[in-house]
């Protein structure tokens, strides 16, 4: 593509002059596009790509980031960052399997301890942002070297291996329809999160708290425990992907958890400028499986040394998706919120 | 004594709004000249074309500047480099300081550090700003100090240095708006011996202010604005306090509107010793029926009361019952239950979603009510919502379209759905009608007088006396943060508020006891 094609395509975008472009809607829907297109350029490439076989992996296999996902966007809808999630997976992760190595209790109660834990800890997040009036960025990020630190602790600095029972392999195991029975409780999840969102008094007053806090005080809401009350949930979400790491993986080491950061970020952002333009949980689930198969077609096509794929590809979505949302809804209607000074009656002095 | 700064046929004419009308001002060199007017008059859009800020409309405006000419060269007006360049210099009401640097540093700003080898000579720039402040009368001031340490009067002083800085070779005309109206009455004495001794430098002042007293006390001349045309320039001493309001207001003396409404016995609000910000000590009490008006100049506590009342901002003593219940301090949501409901002045900070919806906007203080079992009926919900936007004319695309898209008014408009929506015994508006055009604004004065009929209460605090003329049964005039006088039936005109409103800031004595 020429200099002059990208510029004029992404002047279509900007202002869609022609209705068939319009009618796309490519500010609301540009992930689904790009999911179709992956589909219909690996499909005819790749003749692994549209199987069963592999359509279905790629679902399971992000299930878990998918979760964490939902984690980080529970609190972002109130404008509150939680960079812990990752990190706190791991941490319920740990927990779970010292437990088992550790200890005699029964292995069904270490899952209910680590979530026990990781809600604790939010609370703690939350105590942080609410009461100390530490930016959340910064508070959860602390919090992240603090779980860290756990994490070595808990697990003596070393993978944890074979230690789980067979029930957590079992649950694992179970499929329905082909996917796992994790795959069918992360959508449960989205839909528990997107129906409190955008169908119950709860999900309104998160976005006025996302959307201007102070308003939000002023109209009535408990902003400080709206704000306190996402880190919790969000905590909760990213313990119970852990659990679902057990079911799958049934090990810790620790170099799970931070690596599942950025994707979870990435997919919550992208989705952010999809459906809505603001973040919502079908926009990110949208966003983060458009890029998970993408990931695999590209996979498919160069068969070695892959491992920078994906990143890549992350990383330039992410970029891309959110540099076009800016281009339209989102910032255009903040950019008329300055009203040019020579309209504006003079202020009374 | 001879010209300084001439201006002619000044005309600034905003939509729907003619801010300055043919105006014509001469500032003789040397002297201090102050500008008066009620709000609106045009003051402020006189010192914001000097400063650069607005462009006049038309172009028959000319100034003539005869600072570094004895001939004049003229002036371009609504070019802020051009007016610094011949050798104007401006202190704004809000001062421009940036809290967290320090003094020296602040100085520093828009002047320029002192370098060598491109490198900060801290220690020089330190010097500079100390002789600056000194010839000012401000040694007390350590220039090490970030701004935001610094006591009111200190930062009236460090703005006043930064404007005159590099000024030895330079410096003509010295424009202040408001210097004094965030400052005790203390520290007024202070400020004016400072401005006294840029006047011996021979310095020419241009002096914006509210406070009738200080004209007497510190001008030569006085210039008055009355509805965008200058009414007149006289010599101070021929004038005295009444003939000045007098000036001020016109002929045209607006009658309040009272007496047409019975007033009710219930008590709807009550505020016992009330502290915070600007307020020293209030004591209110307001009855079913009523449209209270708030009047007072800025720095009077008349900005800060709604705030207090409302729980936007925290008090530091005092009680306020809404409806015969006892609100907490900064506590938004007691207000709302108890029966209140209020619109904050600040309409993009305080009051909208941006984002949402203008029915997302109208509900969001109760959006249970269209829920069932939890479950909000969104059709319930836009349903309401549209009455809403009916009722009140307000105009949007659709119900769906982001506020921001609105105008002010219309975005007023919704903010008020909002609260009227929660159906309040006590309405509480600061600045309803700020920002907004003509039209709008009769709109939310009928929306006020509909919603303290019956047996409700509308609480108005406003700097636009015609404003509270127009609406309120009542008026109470704040004066150095406390209620210093109550106007109720014919009593409530143009001359008695501005009366009220300017007498002397330094006269303590209340001659309204709290009933």
């Amino acid at each position: 593509m020429t200099n002059d094609n990208a510029a004029q395509s992404a002047a279509d975008l900007a202002t869609p002059s022609r209705s068939w472009v319009r009618a796309l809607r490519l500010d609301k829907y540009s992930a689904l596009y790009l999911w179709a297109g992956f589909m219909i350029v690996f499909g005819i490439t790749q003749d692994q790509f549209l199987t069963a076989t592999s359509i279905k992996l790629v679902l399971t296999e992000k299930a878990i980031v998918a979760l964490l996902a939902l984690a980080f966007l529970v609190p972002l809808v109130a404008d509150t960052f939680d960079l812990s999630v990752g990190v706190m997976m791991g941490f319920s992760i740990a927990i779970t399997t010292a437990l088992a190595q550790n200890t005699d209790i029964p292995q069904g109660l270490n899952a209910v301890i680590a979530m026990a834990a990781c809600g604790g800890v939010g609370f703690v997040s939350g105590f942080i942002v609410v009461k100390l009036h530490v930016n959340s960025f910064i508070a959860t990020l602390g919090m992240s070297q603090v779980l860290i630190a756990a994490n070595i602790l808990i697990s003596g600095n070393r993978t944890i291996n074979g230690v789980l029972g067979d029930a957590y392999r079992d649950v694992g195991r179970t499929k329905y329809l082909g996917l796992p029975v994790y795959f069918y409780l992360m959508l449960l999840c989205a839909l528990i999160l997107w129906y409190v969102l955008e169908h119950t008094p709860l999900g309104r007053y998160l976005f006025a708290t996302g959307g201007n806090l102070e308003a939000a005080r002023l109209s009535g809401l408990s902003t400080d425990t709206l704000r306190w009350g996402t880190l919790v949930a969000s905590a909760l979400i990213a313990g119970f992907a852990g659990l679902v790491h057990t079911w799958k993986v049934g090990t810790y080491s620790s170099s799970i958890g931070p690596g599942y950061l950025f994707p979870a970020i990435a997919a919550v952002f992208f989705g952010a400028s999809q459906l809505k333009g603001r973040p919502n949980v079908w926009g990110t689930l949208i966003a983060l499986y458009a890029l998970a198969f993408g990931v695999k077609g590209l996979q498919l096509t160069f068969t070695s040394g892959t491992a920078w794929i994906e990143p890549l590809f992350e990383g330039v979505s992410l970029l891309i998706a959110v540099a076009l949302a800016s281009r339209q809804g989102i910032v255009q209607v903040r950019k008329r919120r300055p009203i040019p000074a020579e309209t504006v009656p003079p202020p009374v002095s | 004594m001879s010209a300084l700064l001439t201006i002619e046929h000044l005309t600034k004419v905003f939509p729907g709004q003619v801010a300055l009308d043919d105006v014509d001002l001469e500032i003789d060199a040397g002297t201090t000249h102050a500008l008066v007017g009620q709000n609106g008059s045009g003051k402020s859009t006189l010192i914001k074309i000097l400063a650069g800020y607005h462009q006049p409309t038309g172009d028959e405006a000319t100034a003539t500047y005869y600072g570094n000419n004895s001939d004049g060269e003229p002036l371009e007006l609504g070019n802020g480099r051009a007016a610094e360049r011949d050798g104007l210099r401006f202190v704004h009401q809000d001062l421009g300081l940036v809290d967290a640097l320090t003094v020296g540093e602040n100085l520093a700003l828009g002047n320029g550090f002192i370098t060598r080898y491109g490198r900060i000579d801290w220690r020089r720039n330190r010097e500079r700003a100390q002789e600056a402040l000194d010839s000012l009368g401000f040694e007390s001031v350590d220039v090490r100090l970030p701004v935001g340490a610094l006591a009111p009067a200190q930062k009236t002083g460090v703005a006043l240095a930064r404007a005159l800085l590099g000024w030895e070779h330079h410096a003509h005309l010295l424009v202040l708006d408001e210097p004094t109206a965030s400052l005790p009455a203390s520290d007024v004495e202070h400020m004016f011996a400072a401005i006294r001794r840029v006047k011996e430098r021979g310095v020419a002042i241009l002096y914006v202010s509210h406070h009738l007293d200080e004209v007497f006390e510190i001008a030569d001349h006085v210039s008055i604005l009355r509805d965008g045309r200058r009414v007149t320039t006289e010599r101070v001493e021929d004038l005295d306090h009444d003939r000045l309001i007098e000036l001020m207001v016109g002929h045209k003396i607006v009658q309040g509107r009272s007496g047409e409404r019975p007033i009710g016995s219930e008590v709807l609000l009550r505020a016992n010793g009330l502290r915070g910000g600007n307020v020293r000590g209030v004591d209110l009490v307001v009855h079913a029926g009523e449209v209270l008006g708030i009047a007072g100049i800025t720095g009077s506590g008349r900005e800060d009361l709604i705030p207090l009342l409302t729980g936007q901002t925290p008090s530091t003593d005092g009680t306020v019952m809404v409806h015969g219940h006892a609100t907490a301090n900064y506590s938004p949501s007691d207000v709302i239950k108890a029966g209140g409901a209020f619109v904050a002045a600040d309409r993009k900070g305080l009051g909208l979603f941006p984002l949402m919806s203008v029915i997302a906007n109208t509900t969001i203080c109760d959006v249970g009510r269209n829920a069932r079992f939890g479950r909000l009926d969104h059709r319930r919900e836009r349903a309401e919502a549209t009455s809403w936007i009916e009722r009140l004319a307000v105009k949007t695309s659709s119900g769906d379209a982001p506020i921001a898209t609105l105008s002010g008014g219309n975005q007023q408009k919704v903010l008020f759905s909002r609260g009227l929506r929660l159906d309040p015994r006590v309405l509480m508006l600061d600045e309803p009608t700020q920002g907004v055009d003509v039209g709008a604004k009769e709109e939310i004065h009928g929306i006020i007088d509909e919603a303290a009929k019956e047996h409700d209460a509308v609480i108005v605090a406003s700097t636009d006396t015609d404003e509270l003329i127009r609406v309120a049964t009542r008026v109470l005039i704040m004066r150095a943060g406390r209620i210093a006088a109550e106007l109720v039936g014919d009593d409530i005109n143009s001359v008695s508020i501005e009366r009220a409103q300017l007498a002397s800031a330094h006269d303590t004595t209340s001659e309204f006891e709290p009933t």
